[in-house]
């Protein structure tokens, strides 16, 4: 077991004084401001928790609330099966791993801002290969009328985005499991579906629960990525709620964007302890 | 039943060669319209090919420094982010202490902050530290996410290492810093590589804190791109710069590729 001494904290200090400094001390700034209405920084009313409960009854809060939910649901349905997949069909040879996942990890490379131009190029019905290519199989010309394409195109280009992150998880999980239980698996004759289930799948679970972390909060809280597709349309459609963050920053409502932030981080707080809830329980099944 | 199986290798190629044939579209759409003439010029009509894009990366002075730049503020990041996390990853796979899993708790939920959220209080507090338009600012604003997610693989590598290892060393007469510098940093080293991979990752194509933290200098790539856009966008050097932005990482993602899969093994406390 570990040494139970508090000599650690010596070791994470360093860690812990720059994420107090970038991570703490703005979020207590944010807290602060969420009190006031301020129109300037020198010049503050306190307003307790008004900008609060003007967000909490507003219908826009909820609606981008769905509309996060739902479309990191989505994400979820689809990347984390998807990258799953992807990493087991990830050929044996050594020669071919490195190149297949360097391959597939190219989309993680390309600046966040210019991934929306890249798949409005790409469904250009001009000079795009897929907007070319769509038109034929009844895709709309002027798709940005439809909330269902505009979805659609934003769900696909995240896929595109992320799924990548998933599958080197995945893989990296995967190359744990020592040679020994194939063939013990082999011996009882064990089909590819029950090697998934009961070989592969629980070795995957630590990191799945980190992978669905990860995209589950960067998707709810999407932000660069999806406001240039459709301008957060058609008709307030693709508002997420970092959209509505972005906005509110943007027009240097101090109060209600920093109201806004604080709930934002209750999310993450709340995301966050199921984590290590789920984590803690992985744990113990372990360790049984 | 039994014929199925025999396809199954033959599914598992097809559907890895859908996925990279995904992943490549928009990379292909993207090297096609930087080798295309999206401007016309008195010498080259819309939709020629032309490396005239290319040539205006290196004759443009902003993208130029853009790119320097970049590199500068990645650099600062994964200088910042490398040394601060090993004794961090170190504490939290060999020590227990009061409130490790709180701590532990508290980075991650840092990681998963969008960085939105804190975009106005950084501003201010780095506007009063005085490293706002500087590569330095980016760089550290950058460790919010990019620390938590060292120390989370860093600790993987770490976890792997018999614990025997320190007992003996501290039997030895090594302390637990010396032990870390002279014996952990050897072990890992392929694991700090793939830490300062995933760091320039996460960092080189982030632009939130990029774009708030450079309004008049420091610029990096993506914001340079952006001051591209303007009344008539010369989309072709747009997505040349974009391909541009890509190759370091590509270079660094090829020379990587043997390690990439080994950094996310454990990801517990």
């Amino acid at each position: 077991m570990k040494n139970r001494d508090n000599t650690g904290w010596i070791f994470v200090l360093p860690a812990t004084f720059v994420l107090g400094l970038i991570g703490l001390i703005p979020l207590i700034t944010v807290v602060n401001y969420s009190f006031f209405e301020i129109f300037i920084l020198d010049a503050r009313f306190w307003v307790g928790t008004d900008w609060y409960t003007e967000i909490i009854g507003s219908g826009r809060f909820w609606a981008s609330f769905g509309r996060s939910t739902l479309f990191a649901a989505l994400v979820l349905a689809i990347q984390i099966p998807l990258g799953i997949a992807v990493a087991l069909c990830i050929p044996r040879e050594k020669f071919w791993v490195g190149i297949t996942l360097a391959i597939i990890a190219l989309p993680l490379l390309v600046p966040w801002n210019m991934i929306p131009s890249l798949w409005l190029s790409l469904l250009n019905p001009d000079t795009g290969i897929l907007g070319r290519l769509l038109p034929q199989v009844g895709w709309p010309a002027d798709w940005k009328l439809s909330v269902v394409h505009t979805w659609l195109v934003i769900i696909a280009m995240d896929v595109w985005h992320w799924t990548s992150l998933v599958v080197i998880l995945c893989y990296s999980a995967l190359t744990t499991i020592p040679a020994a239980h194939y063939q013990a698996a082999a011996i009882d004759s064990a089909g590819p579906w029950q090697v998934f289930r009961f070989i592969q799948l629980p070795k995957l679970y630590h990191v799945l629960l980190m992978a669905i972390l990860l995209r589950f909060m960067d998707s709810f809280m999407i932000y660069t990525e999806a406001f240039p597709i459709n301008a957060g349309g058609p008709n307030g459609a693709t508002m997420f709620l970092a959209v509505d963050l972005g906005e509110e920053i943007k027009a240097f409502n101090y109060g209600p964007s920093a109201a806004r932030s604080v709930i934002y981080f209750l999310i993450v707080l709340t995301v966050a302890w199921t984590f290590s809830k789920a984590q803690g329980h992985l744990d113990r099944e372990d360790t049984t | 039943m039994k014929l199925p199986l025999l396809y199954i290798p033959a599914i598992k190629r097809i559907l890895l060669v859908s996925f990279i044939v995904f992943a490549f579209l928009p990379l292909v759409q993207m090297t096609l319209i930087s080798f295309m003439a999206t401007l016309p010029t008195p010498t080259t009509e819309v939709g020629t090919f032309t490396l005239s894009n290319y040539a205006g990366i290196w004759t443009n002075p902003n993208l130029r420094s853009a790119f320097i730049n970049s590199i500068a503020y990645v650099l600062i990041n994964i200088l910042i982010t490398v040394p601060v996390a090993i004794p961090a990853a170190y504490a939290f796979s060999r020590m227990s202490f009061i409130g490790d899993k709180h701590l532990f708790l508290a980075f991650i939920a840092f990681r998963i902050t969008p960085p939105v959220v804190l975009t106005l209080p950084i501003f201010q507090l780095f506007s009063s530290l005085g490293i706002v338009n500087s590569v330095f600012g980016i760089g550290l604003a950058h460790c919010l996410f990019n620390l938590p997610i060292s120390i989370w693989i860093l600790q993987g590598f770490i976890s792997v290492i018999p614990k025997e290892m320190d007992e003996t060393a501290f039997l030895d007469g090594y302390s637990r810093p010396r032990f870390i510098w002279k014996f952990l940093m050897p072990q890992i080293a392929s694991g700090i590589a793939v830490t300062a991979f995933f760091c320039f990752m996460f960092s080189w194509v982030e632009v939130v804190f990029a774009r708030i933290l450079t309004t008049t200098n420091g610029k990096p790539i993506s914001m340079a791109i952006n001051a591209l856009f303007g009344f008539q966008t010369d989309i072709g050097l747009v997505m040349a710069v974009t391909v541009a932005s890509v190759l370091p990482g590509a270079a660094l993602l090829f020379a990587m590729r043997n390690h990439l899969s080994r950094g996310f093994k454990i990801g517990r406390v």
